[in-house]
This record gives structure tokens, C-alpha cells and sequence, in this order.
């Protein structure tokens, strides 16, 4: 399964490193004397910022031609009960992979929570397609071993935007391979269907998680004077909320949970 | 005020440390209970002009941007978020900004919180204190949506609670417009002028999708 997603990213990935070539170079540095202007380099921490705005505008073009209609017509063709069980199983799915963050961070009581609710979600709930576990005041949260890492006292890197992905940085990639490979769906394998089902798993979650962005990334392109600057200061202000956990719900509990996200929540409609 | 501001914008970045120097802090505290009643009063007049029946949608837009016009401490927030660049701008340049400023902030909001029909508000869980201002939590309910919380900074502005900030699930609307504003400038040679003619320009584009 793994070697047939590289196979299908391999054409993008290409793209993208032909236009990081073309594109490449580091951020002008500021004036060092001006010591504001050094001080706000540094808290965008962004010195690829030449290259990560090729790659927005890579993302940009594929988003409006390819992956917001996709995510419109989902929203269209499914009513609003399938897809709030969509991203209810799509939840209950990630759970083994929020457990290994939440003991990893030393959070008893939120492993607890994450045990309780796979355990009644996945039978009261019919294989999770209902949040009863909410009812029994057990409200979802979101970990990632980016999240993982921050709280030990990694670094976050330099900014990356990466194409379909979104915002991230090298820890926050880093924690998403590592939970790919802690998560036990990615490694049942044995025969077409689990393949299919794994495959129908990661694209359902890419318009799952699309979706509920319509309106934010709508409003981020129709209100922001450069939606590129207001999506890195938003994903790391978030990224920080949820390293915190002091979100009453994370958002992201009933999505992919994938770190790379824009900070944003859309309404469910 | 001016100086309550620059005091918090030393402690929220490092970015204007030198700007700080300029005025003396004498940060005026703001009492907690007053900015959460302030906060419930406000949050409950918004939801009441939200869902307001009979009114047409400019109407009740229009009744959210004078809520928003008497809470919001415009001004403060304009210049906050035009940060470090500031100074660099002439006293002419200083006022259009923050004429444009008060346009792009209440129309945006207006618009966003117009889209919340049957919104519901409730006090969270957290009402902080910090040096100079409090953070009063709140949670927001919308039919068939997750609750999500909303933070609101208030300051004591001229004697009067207002609001200096707003905060969606962690992500502060003051820090994510200046990086914006920041980065328009700082992409266009460090002129400020380039910014204001954007925001005319967002301005007419706001004005046209609202019918005028």
C-alpha cells in the first residue's frame, strides 16, 4: 500500500521539485541592524520562504482545479448524516495512533478517555459510525506524535508548505510518517480488498478533512491581502493550541488528524 | 491607552522591543469580573442581532458592525497590528490606515458572524488573567456544528472595557493580520503605501460583494 501511494504521488512530487529548482533560493535576510526586522525574520521562521510560496502556488492551482471541487461535490453528493459518520469512523480508525501519543506525552487520564471511547464507539456505536461516547461525556481530542515530539522538547523546524499536505515543518512531517507507521491499518495487508480498503481510507479522509475547510479557506483567500502569510501565522498559533491541549474539542479528533492542517475549523453543513 | 498597548505588544513579541523604549509602561489592570460581565452583555447583544427574525441580512449586518464599533478598540487593534511599521509611516499615511483599518476589521467580522444564524454563547470554563488585560473564554454553539471556543481579550481602554482580541480555537486575529499586514509591506520594499492601496482596493471588492 505504501509503495502504491508513493507511486501516485510520484508525478506531483516531481512537479514540485522542478519548480523548487526553478524557484529555489533561500528568504532575503533583513538588515541585521535593524533589529525588529531580524526579530520578526526569526519568528516566521521561514527561510525557505521562496521556495514554500512556489509550492503554495503548486497547491493553489491543484486546490481550485482539482481538490475543492472534489471536496464540493462530496458535500453535494453525501448528506450531512453520512458524512458526520464518515468522520465519525474515520475517528474511531485513529484512536490506536491517539493512544500511543497521549501515553508517549505522559497523559494518563487522556489515554483513558481515548480507550473509553474506542471501546464504546466501536460496539454501542456500530463500529464507530456513532459518538455515543460524547453522551457518556468522553469528548474526542486529537494527538500526533508531532505533537509528541513538541511536548519533549523538539523544535519545530523551518516552515514548510507542502502541496495537497498544506502548512507543516520538518517535525511535524516527521511525527506523520511515524504515526503512518505505528497505525496497525497500514500494515494489514493480504489481498485486494484490505489494499482498496486502505486506499478508500486515505482518500475519504483527504475529502473528509477538505471539506470541512470550505468555508475557512474561502474566507482565508477572499479576506487575507496574502493568504500565504495568514496560513503560516495560523497553523503555528494552532499547532500551539493543540501541543497545549486547551482546546475543549479538538476539531481535528473528528478529522484525519493529520498534523499538516491550516488552523481552521469549517461548519459542518 | 498608547502606552497600555505598546506594553503589550514588548511582551506579546520580541519584534518591537525597541518600539517599547519609546513610552513608559504603566499597564492599567483590568478587573476580571468586569470584562466577563462585559463580555456576556456584548456576546448576548451580537447573538441577539444575529438571529434577529424578520430582519434582512444587511440589517442585521448592520447591527452587528455597531455592536462591534462600540466594543472593539479599533484603533488600539489597528496599531497593534500595523506593529513595527508604524512609525515608519507619515501622520497622513498613519490616519488613512487606520480609517481603512476600522473598515476591513468591521466589515470582515460583520460578514463572518452574519453567517452564524441560530449561534448560541455560553461562558467557558477559563477566565484568565494576564499582566494588563483578561482573557474571557467563551464557547459557541451553532445548529449541526462543533461547539467551538472563542477567546476575547479585553483591556481597559479610556475607562471602558473593550475588546483587543479575538481568539478561534487558538489562533488570535491580531497576530495572524499582522503577519499579514507584515508581510505585504515587507514584500513591496517596506512601504506602507502598498498596503493601504490593497486594503482600498479589498475594501471595494467588500463593498461589491455586499451590494454596495
Amino acid at each position: 500500500m505504501t509503495a502504491t501511494r508513493r507511486r501516485q504521488r510520484s508525478p506531483l512530487l516531481v512537479l514540485s521539485l522542478a519548480l523548487a529548482v526553478a524557484t529555489a533560493g533561500c528568504a532575503t535576510r533583513p538588515d541585521p541592524s535593524d533589529a525588529e526586522a531580524v526579530a520578526e525574520f526569526q519568528a516566521n521562521n521561514d527561510p525557505l520562504e521562496p521556495l514554500n510560496r512556489g509550492m503554495y502556488f503548486v497547491n493553489d492551482g491543484l486546490d481550485v482545479l482539482i481538490l475543492r471541487p472534489a471536496a464540493e461535490a462530496y458535500r453535494i453528493f453525501l448528506p450531512p448524516e453520512v458524512r458526520t459518520a464518515i468522520r465519525n469512523m474515520l475517528g474511531n480508525l485513529r484512536s490506536p495512533v491517539i493512544l500511543v501519543n497521549d501515553v508517549l506525552q505522559g497523559e494518563t487520564q487522556r489515554a483513558g478517555t481515548t480507550v473509553g471511547r474506542f471501546l464504546l464507539n466501536t460496539t454501542l456505536g456500530v463500529g464507530g459510525i456513532f459518538d455515543v461516547a460524547k453522551d457518556f461525556g468522553l469528548l474526542g481530542h486529537t494527538e500526533d506524535f508531532g505533537q509528541t515530539l513538541a511536548v519533549w522538547g523538539m523544535p519545530e523546524g523551518p516552515y514548510l508548505f507542502v502541496p495537497v499536505l498544506g502548512p507543516s515543518n520538518p517535525r511535524d512531517l516527521a511525527g506523520a510518517g511515524v504515526d503512518a507507521a505505528s497505525n496497525p491499518l497500514t500494515w494489514i495487508s493480504g489481498g485486494e480488498f484490505f489494499d482498496a480498503a486502505s486506499n478508500t481510507r486515505i482518500v475519504v479522509q483527504g475529502l473528509d478533512t477538505r471539506e470541512g475547510l470550505i468555508e475557512p479557506l474561502d474566507a482565508v483567500r477572499r479576506e487575507s491581502l496574502d493568504p500565504y502569510a495568514t496560513l503560516r501565522s495560523a497553523y503555528r498559533q494552532r499547532r500551539a493550541a493543540e501541543i497545549r491541549n486547551s482546546a475543549p474539542e479538538s476539531p481535528a479528533a473528528r478529522g484525519t488528524g493529520f498534523g499538516a492542517g491550516t488552523g481552521m475549523e469549517g461548519p459542518r453543513r | 491607552m498608547t502606552a497600555l498597548l505598546r506594553r503589550r505588544q514588548m511582551l506579546a513579541a520580541a519584534a518591537v522591543a525597541a518600539a517599547a523604549k519609546v513610552l513608559p509602561a504603566h499597564a492599567q489592570g483590568v478587573d476580571i469580573a468586569r470584562a466577563t460581565s462585559f463580555i456576556q452583555a456584548t456576546g448576548q447583544e451580537l447573538v441577539a442581532a444575529i438571529n434577529a427574525n424578520g430582519a434582512s441580512v444587511a440589517q442585521r449586518r448592520e447591527r452587528v458592525a455597531q455592536i462591534l464599533r462600540r466594543a472593539v478598540d479599533v484603533d488600539g487593534v489597528g496599531r497593534f497590528i500595523l506593529g513595527r511599521w508604524w512609525r515608519n509611516a507619515t501622520p497622513e499615511q498613519q490616519q488613512e490606515y487606520l480609517q481603512l483599518f476600522e473598515q476591513v476589521l468591521i466589515r470582515n467580522l460583520s460578514a463572518r458572524f452574519g453567517e452564524y444564524q441560530g449561534v448560541r454563547f455560553a461562558l467557558g470554563r477559563t477566565q484568565a488573567r494576564t499582566e494588563d488585560d483578561a482573557l474571557v473564554n467563551t464557547v459557541v454553539e451553532r445548529p449541526n456544528t462543533p461547539p467551538f471556543g472563542l477567546d476575547w481579550r479585553v483591556a481597559e481602554v479610556n475607562g471602558q472595557p473593550k475588546v483587543v482580541d479575538v481568539i478561534a480555537e487558538g489562533t488570535s486575529l491580531r497576530l495572524t493580520t499582522r503577519s499579514e499586514y507584515s508581510s505585504v509591506i515587507s514584500r513591496n520594499g517596506g512601504n506602507v503605501a502598498s498596503l493601504l492601496q490593497a486594503m482600498r482596493q479589498q475594501i471595494q471588492q467588500l463593498a461589491a460583494r455586499e451590494g454596495g
